[in-house]
C-alpha cells in the first residue's frame, strides 16, 4: 500500500471518529438538541414568512413562499454555519490535538460534513412537511440542487480553514467576523433572486459566492424557476482559493498551537 | 545588481510547503516497531520576554523494548519533548523519525471531551486507532475501576479518576512506544502495583520512554536513564550515574 493511500485511511478514519463525536457534544448535550438544529431555521423561516404575509408579497417566479424561504436560508447556513464552526474548530477542540494524527483540518472537515448532513435534512423535513399541507412534493433536478448545496458546504469549510488559522495568530478575528459577514444575510438572495433585481445592483452582487449557490439550488429545485445567472465556476475559484490561502496559513501557524 | 538578503514570498511559500512530519508519520509499522529517533530536533518558544529555547539540537535514539526515563526539572522541557516524540508538536528544526505505533503523550487528562462520557471518549480514541471498540472499552473500563461514573461526562471526574482512565485506555491499546508522563502521582498504591504490572506486561514487546522529575518514579520503570537541562539531553546507560549527575544539579 503506497503511503498516500495509507495516510488518506488513517484520515478518513479520524474524521470518521470526529464526526460521530461531534454529533454526541453538538445534539446531546440538551434533551432537545436534534430539535434545535431543526427549529432554529424553521423559526427564521416563520419570521419571514409573516412578512411577507404583512407585505402581501409573493415568492417571484411562481415559487411557493416556503420553499423558496427553505431554499435560500438553508444554503446560505451551510456556507456561513460551516464557516463558523469551522473557524473555532482549534478552540473548542484543544484536548483533541493532543492525539497526533487528528489535525486541525481533520476537525473542519468533520464538522463542517455534520453541517451539511444536517441541514441537508432539515432541508428535507421543512420542505416535506410543507408539501403534505400543499400540493406536493416537487423537486426538479436534485443533482443540480446537491451541486449548490454541496458548493457552499464546501465554501464555508474553506473560509472556515482560513478563520481558524488566522484565528491562531491574533484575537481580532473573532471581533471581524460579525461585522464582515452578517451583511451577507441580506445580500445573498435570501429573499429575492437575482433575475429581479436591476442591473447594475446585480453586478455587484454576483460577486458574493453565496448567492451562486443560493441560485443553484433554487434553479434545481424549482420547475418555474429558471436561474441566468448562476455560475457553479465562480463557486469553485473561490473554494480553491481560500483553500490554498487557509493550508497554507494553516501550516504556517501549526507550530503555534499552544496545546496546554 | 544587490543581491536580496531575505527570501522571497515564492520562496517562502516554497519552504512552507515542502514535506515534513504529516499524518503519515503517525502510521503503522514500517520496519523495527518501537524505535524512535531525533536529528537535530530544536524547538523555541517565543515569549514577550524573548526566544526561549526549549530544546537545543538533540539528537538520541531511543530503540525497541528499551525502557528509558528522561528526568528533568520542572520546566526543563520535558512534557514539549513528549509531545515532539509523539508528533502532537512539530519541531522548529530537526526531524523526528518514528517506526511503529507511538502513543499520545499518557498523563493526567490531556485529550478527554469533559461533557462526553468516560466510554464515549474510549470509543473515540479506540476509532481513531482503529482498534477493537468492544475490547478497548471493556479493557479501560476493568482497569480504571471507577464504577458507575464510566458512563457519567468525564468533567464530573476528580484528577485521580480522569488519570485511571488515560492509563486504562492507553494500555487497552497495543502501541508499539509509549510515551508517559509523570505516573507517579496516578491513584493510590494497589492502583500503582497495577500499572507496574501491566507495563512490565508490555515491556517484552513496546518501549517506554517516562519523563518525570523524580528518580524513584525512573528507577521503578526504567533500565536507562537521560537527563534534560539547558535543552540538551545527555544519555547514561546506567541509572545510578545518571543519579549522582542529576542530584549534583540541585
Amino acid at each position: 500500500m503506497s503511503s498516500l493511500l495509507r495516510g488518506a485511511l488513517v484520515q478518513l478514519r479520524v474524521v470518521h471518529a470526529l464526526a460521530l463525536r461531534e454529533t454526541r457534544t453538538r445534539f446531546g448535550a440538551h434533551r432537545l438538541g436534534y430539535l434545535w438544529a431543526l427549529l432554529e431555521p424553521l423559526l427564521w423561516i416563520g419570521t419571514f414568512w409573516g412578512f411577507f404575509a404583512i407585505a402581501h408579497r409573493q415568492a417571484p417566479d411562481g415559487m411557493d413562499v416556503v420553499p423558496f424561504l427553505a431554499t435560500g436560508i438553508i444554503p446560505y447556513s451551510m456556507a456561513m454555519q460551516t464557516a463558523e464552526k469551522g473557524s473555532q474548530a482549534i478552540n473548542g477542540n484543544k484536548a483533541l490535538l493532543f492525539y497526533p494524527h487528528v489535525h486541525t483540518l481533520d476537525l473542519i472537515l468533520a464538522r463542517g460534513a455534520l453541517e451539511v448532513a444536517t441541514l441537508t435534512v432539515v432541508l428535507l423535513v421543512i420542505t416535506g412537511g410543507w408539501a403534505l399541507f400543499t400540493e406536493g412534493f416537487v423537486l426538479d433536478d436534485a443533482l443540480r440542487v446537491a451541486t449548490g448545496l454541496g458548493l457552499a458546504g464546501l465554501f464555508g469549510m474553506a473560509l472556515g480553514l482560513v478563520l481558524c488559522a488566522a484565528g491562531v495568530m491574533t484575537n481580532s478575528v473573532d471581533r471581524i467576523r460579525g461585522p464582515l459577514f452578517r451583511p451577507l444575510f441580506w445580500i445573498s438572495g435570501l429573499f429575492f433572486t437575482a433575475n429581479a433585481i436591476p442591473t447594475r445592483v446585480r453586478e455587484i452582487m454576483l460577486y458574493n459566492p453565496i448567492l451562486h449557490c443560493v441560485e443553484m439550488v433554487r434553479d434545481g429545485w424549482f420547475p418555474t424557476y429558471h436561474a441566468r445567472y448562476a455560475d457553479p465556476g465562480y463557486v469553485v475559484l473561490w473554494i480553491v482559493g481560500l483553500a490554498f490561502v487557509g493550508l497554507t496559513l494553516e501550516r504556517k501557524v501549526r507550530s503555534k498551537v499552544q496545546l496546554t | 545588481m544587490i543581491a536580496r538578503a531575505t527570501p522571497g514570498w515564492a520562496e517562502r511559500l516554497q519552504r512552507l510547503w515542502a514535506p515534513g512530519d504529516g499524518p503519515s508519520s503517525a502510521a503503522p509499522p514500517i520496519d523495527a516497531p518501537g524505535s524512535i529517533e531525533l536529528r537535530g530536533v530544536t524547538k523555541v518558544y517565543r515569549t514577550h520576554a524573548g526566544d526561549h529555547v526549549v530544546l537545543d539540537r538533540i539528537d538520541a535514539r531511543f530503540d525497541q523494548t528499551e525502557s528509558v526515563g528522561i528526568l528533568g526539572r520542572n520546566g526543563a522541557g520535558k512534557s514539549t519533548l513528549l509531545r515532539i516524540l509523539g508528533g502532537a508538536e512539530q519541531p522548529d528544526a530537526g526531524r523526528v523519525l518514528r517506526h511503529g505505533r507511538v502513543s499520545w503523550p499518557i498523563g493526567f487528562s490531556g485529550g478527554f471531551n469533559g461533557s462526553l462520557s468516560g466510554e464515549e471518549n474510549c470509543r473515540f480514541v479506540a476509532r481513531i486507532y482503529a482498534a477493537d471498540i468492544d475490547y478497548v472499552v471493556e479493557y479501560a473500563r476493568a482497569f480504571a475501576e471507577i464504577g458507575e461514573y464510566f458512563r457519567m461526562p468525564v468533567r464530573t471526574y476528580s484528577s485521580g479518576m480522569r488519570a485511571r482512565l488515560a492509563f486504562g485506555l492507553s494500555m487497552a491499546i497495543d502501541f508499539d512506544v509509549y510515551l508517559v508522563d509523570e505516573v507517579t502521582a496516578v491513584g493510590d498504591s494497589s492502583f500503582q502495583e497495577k500499572c507496574v504490572r501491566a507495563f512490565a506486561e508490555r515491556r517484552e514487546r513496546s518501549s517506554v520512554i517516562i519523563v518525570s522529575h523524580q528518580l524513584g518514579t525512573i528507577r521503578k520503570y526504567c533500565d536507562k536513564c537521560a537527563i534534560l537541562r539547558r535543552g540538551r539531553l545527555e544519555l547514561f546507560d546506567d541509572i545510578d550515574e545518571a543519579a549522582k549527575s542529576y542530584e549534583a544539579m540541585s
